[in-house]
């Protein structure tokens, strides 16, 4: 409780001292609209991320998290696309889930219709086996996958989302089949693995960071080694070049007045070098990443054409 | 791990960590009297507030709503027929007759202690053996999950007596209307008529309320002039320390403690499924099956002991492997997540105080419970019911419009709650049982979601379904429960003859 009255303290003594270089905005409260639920990965983001966007947007900032759940995120990032352009709405943004949905249904929304902000969390993918499945290092996985071609279940989360883009890049490179068992969610898909009910699993790494122990994890979807389980080795090491993940960040309607998204993006990109932001993030189990602006816009773009490729060859639904 | 569970208690005497529990227990009382709110709801909008409060003190606001709420939807079933939540729904079948024949105060008294007793055997089963029962939840994979939800259907269309046939249909009803929203596998859009809101499919609650609460407010409104001499200004309350020794329902009370724990640790089903079975299983093995449904104040207690007794056993997957066993405990995992608290097996050993205080919050608010339900329900909530029947019949709407409103804050599902209260009507003149819609919703989407994925696992081979001794359990059970009630029915009729 502490903590967040120092922090606003801190908000408002800085908004006090720079308040007469400062230009207008923001002059009322910001509304930032999460599409999920309270609690959930996306909205302890945006809540954690928001005192510290306060403390450098400066002048007495305040953002409100508003919560929009409903149909995978999409209730409410159609809402924030589809806002007033002022600086007074963002939204949170998940990939690469919200560009999938453009192409596997009609979407109220495109790639062009956001100012982007950041990226926050980058949760890459692992595959996991389960003990009972004998399947402990990567070269049997692919051993007995070649063998038996889609003998191996998979559990993951959805299809459509980063853990069925990240087999369809393993199948893609390494020539194999795997049979695929979208659970609703990834603690059912880990919960099945954990009862070996499914041989393999595709899951986050924070998600399978508390049960290393009951799992065999054969390796992280990252260029380097996460930050997050340093211990864990990456695919690359393992000569395999599969690199996946799931991110979440923070962005606006498109068209925002220049200045307004100039504040915006200084404010957001002062996250990276935070230290008490990156504790608080490390504390709730979320990797960060921060990509911000055009880099981010990018990012979103590569996920999109990713997406589309699949979709083009295999449709998933 | 025991020696960690005793370090534990001190801090949750402290003065705001049990004030927390106390206000928690008051607020879930209030919350589930009232059709509409649900501890779901109330703990999500809880929620956002936790994230300034130290973590005992959210947590034991939690576990308190949620024990408070699973005996506050007792109150409006026994009192208007209305299950205040989806898990009072049994409540109802001898509730509502006792308050007609003057025993209200009775049935809110066996209400609350059989509440209490469930969410205290549940504390036990959460502080004492949440290891060892998550290792239960690990055998159930997507083909016996399939067997449990289909062993629930066939218990409530062929135990809860009437019509079979009817029952069949309502269940239809419900498992169409599971069908709604988007495909749990492919995620392709079914009967939502290009609706966004209807992608998730339909909520419980507005169901819940659309069926249960509309029909008997138009029946309230129907008739304003008439006076419920009987129900509404005599409860016949005694004292509960009267009352107490009246209540010998040891039987029931173990055997509802049981199933609903049994119930919790399962994925997806809840306190409905625990208190349908509960009731199914007191009245089987009744000496007086007859009195069931007329007022049987044991039928009130198998109902609550087990929708109570589910609880904080719900949480022993969510705490330890991070699947939620009841919509509930879903939200509650938000509220650790906010405090840091990532579930797995890690959890005990990292945040042994937090953890451990929270089971110990489980416990007293369940304890409380007997102390503050007691007194609120049967004096406060009993009073409403003297109010003039238009006036109460608009209180309730009024009430169902804000809740069901309020669980996205959009008036589509106002409308859809209208719409289920319009079929509703028409069933319950028509007569045909209303439970069954209800777990045809809660059942019908797990069934399927679990049957599909077997099938994927099994790479389409029906056979998987059949592959293990869980499995072949539940499908015995569940053909006893659709040909027992005939094989019995012959075995009596034959023995007549003779």
């Amino acid at each position: 409780m502490f903590n967040i009255f120092k922090t606003t303290a801190l908000a408002g003594a800085l908004a006090l001292s720079a308040g007469a270089a400062l230009a207008d905005y923001p002059e009322k409260p910001i509304e930032v609209i999460v599409g999920y639920s309270a609690g959930g990965g996306t909205d302890v983001m945006a809540r954690t991320a928001a005192p510290f966007i306060e403390k450098y947007l400066g002048d007495g900032a305040s953002l409100v998290v508003k919560n929009m759940p409903g149909a995978s995120g999409q209730i409410g990032v159609t809402e924030a696309a589809n806002a007033d352009p002022d600086g007074y709405t963002l939204g949170t943004f998940n990939l690469p889930g919200m560009m999938a949905r453009t192409i596997d249904r009609e979407a109220g929304y495109d790639r062009d219709s956001f100012t982007y902000l950041a990226n926050v969390v980058n949760d890459p993918n692992v595959i996991v086996t389960s003990k009972n499945s004998g399947l402990d290092t990567l070269d049997k996985l692919l051993a007995e996958a070649k063998a038996n071609p889609g003998a191996i279940t998979v559990g993951m989360s959805s299809l459509g989302g980063d853990d069925h883009f990240a087999l369809i890049k393993l199948q893609n490179a390494t020539e194999t089949e795997f049979t695929i068992v979208p659970f609703k969610g990834s603690a059912p898909a880990r919960t099945a693995l954990l009862g070996g009910h499914v041989a393999m699993g595709i899951l986050n790494i924070s998600e399978v960071a508390e049960f290393q122990d009951q799992l065999n994890v054969l390796g992280v979807a990252t260029n380097e080694r996460s930050t997050f389980a340093p211990d864990l080795p990456t695919f690359k090491e393992q000569g395999l070049d599969l690199v996946n993940g799931s991110m979440r960040g923070f962005i606006a309607p498109a068209g925002l007045p220049e200045d307004v998204q100039a504040k915006l993006l200084n404010a957001f990109s002062q996250l990276a070098s935070d230290q008490e932001f990156l504790a608080a993030m490390a504390a709730t189990a979320n990797p960060v990443e921060v990509v911000t602006g055009d880099d981010f816009k990018q990012l979103t773009s590569d996920l999109y054409d990713l997406a589309k490729g699949v979709w083009e060859t295999t449709p998933w639904n | 791990m025991y020696s960690d569970l005793l370090h534990a208690l001190p801090n949750v005497f402290a003065l705001t960590n049990f004030a927390a529990v106390v206000i928690g227990v008051i607020a879930g009382i209030v919350v589930g009297a009232m059709p509409g709110l649900s501890a779901t709801m109330a703990i999500s909008v809880l929620v956002p507030f936790t994230f300034g409060l130290e973590p005992l003190v959210a947590l034991g606001l939690m576990a308190g709503i949620y024990n408070g709420a699973m005996y506050g939807g007792a109150i409006p079933a026994v009192l208007l027929r209305i299950p205040g939540t989806p898990a009072a729904v049994a409540t109802t079948f001898d509730g509502y007759p006792m308050a007609q024949k003057g025993q209200g105060g009775f049935a809110l008294q066996v209400a609350v202690v059989s509440s209490s007793i469930g969410g205290i055997a549940s504390a036990f089963a959460l502080m004492l053996l949440a290891p060892p029962l998550s290792k239960v939840t690990l055998l159930f994979g997507p083909s016996e999950v399939f067997w449990v939800a289909v062993f629930g259907l066939a218990s409530i269309i062929f135990l809860l007596g009437g019509n079979p046939v009817k029952g069949l249909i309502s269940a239809c009803f419900g498992v169409f209307v599971s069908v709604i929203g988007s495909d749990p596998i492919y995620g392709n859009d079914r009967f939502t008529f290009g609706q966004l809101e209807m992608l998730d499919g339909i909520n419980i609650v507005i169901l819940l309320v659309g069926l249960y609460a509309l029909p008997p407010v138009i029946d309230l409104l129907e008739t304003p002039l008439k006076t419920d001499g009987v129900n509404s200004s005599n409860l016949g309350t005694e004292p509960i320390w009267k009352a107490l020794p009246r209540m010998k329902y040891w039987k029931t009370w173990i055997r509802g403690s049981l199933i609903g724990i049994w119930i919790g640790i399962l994925p997806g089903a809840g306190g409905s499924m625990a208190a349908f079975m509960s009731y199914n299983e007191a009245r089987r093995t009744s000496k007086h099956p007859e009195t069931w449904g007329e007022g049987e104040p044991e039928g009130v207690a198998a109902a609550e002991v087990a929708n109570n007794a589910d609880t904080a056993s719900a949480l022993i997957p969510a705490l330890t492997l991070g699947i939620p066993g009841t919509a509930v405990a879903a939200v509650m995992l938000g509220g650790l997540l906010v405090h840091g608290l990532q579930p797995g097996p890690m959890l005990f050993r990292d945040n042994p105080d937090i953890v451990f205080g929270f089971m110990w919050q489980f416990l007293f608010g369940a304890i409380l419970l007997v102390l503050l339900g007691g007194s609120l329900a049967t004096n406060s909530f009993a009073r409403l019911l003297n109010l003039p029947r238009p006036l109460l019949g608009s209180v309730i709407i009024v009430l169902m419009l804000i809740g069901v409103y309020s669980i996205h804050g959009r008036m589509f599902d106002v409308y859809l709650m209208l719409g289920f209260g319009a079929i509703g009507w028409v069933m319950d003149r028509l007569k045909f049982p209303l439970p069954p819609v209800v777990l045809g919703l809660i059942l019908g989407g797990f069934a399927e979601e679990n049957l599909r994925l077997a099938l994927r696992i099994g790479r389409g081979d029906p056979m998987i379904l059949f592959q293990n001794t869980t499995s072949l359990i539940l499908v015995a059970l569940t053909i006893a429960v659709v040909v027992g009630p005939t094989l019995k029915k012959r075995f009596i009729d034959g023995r007549k003859e003779v």
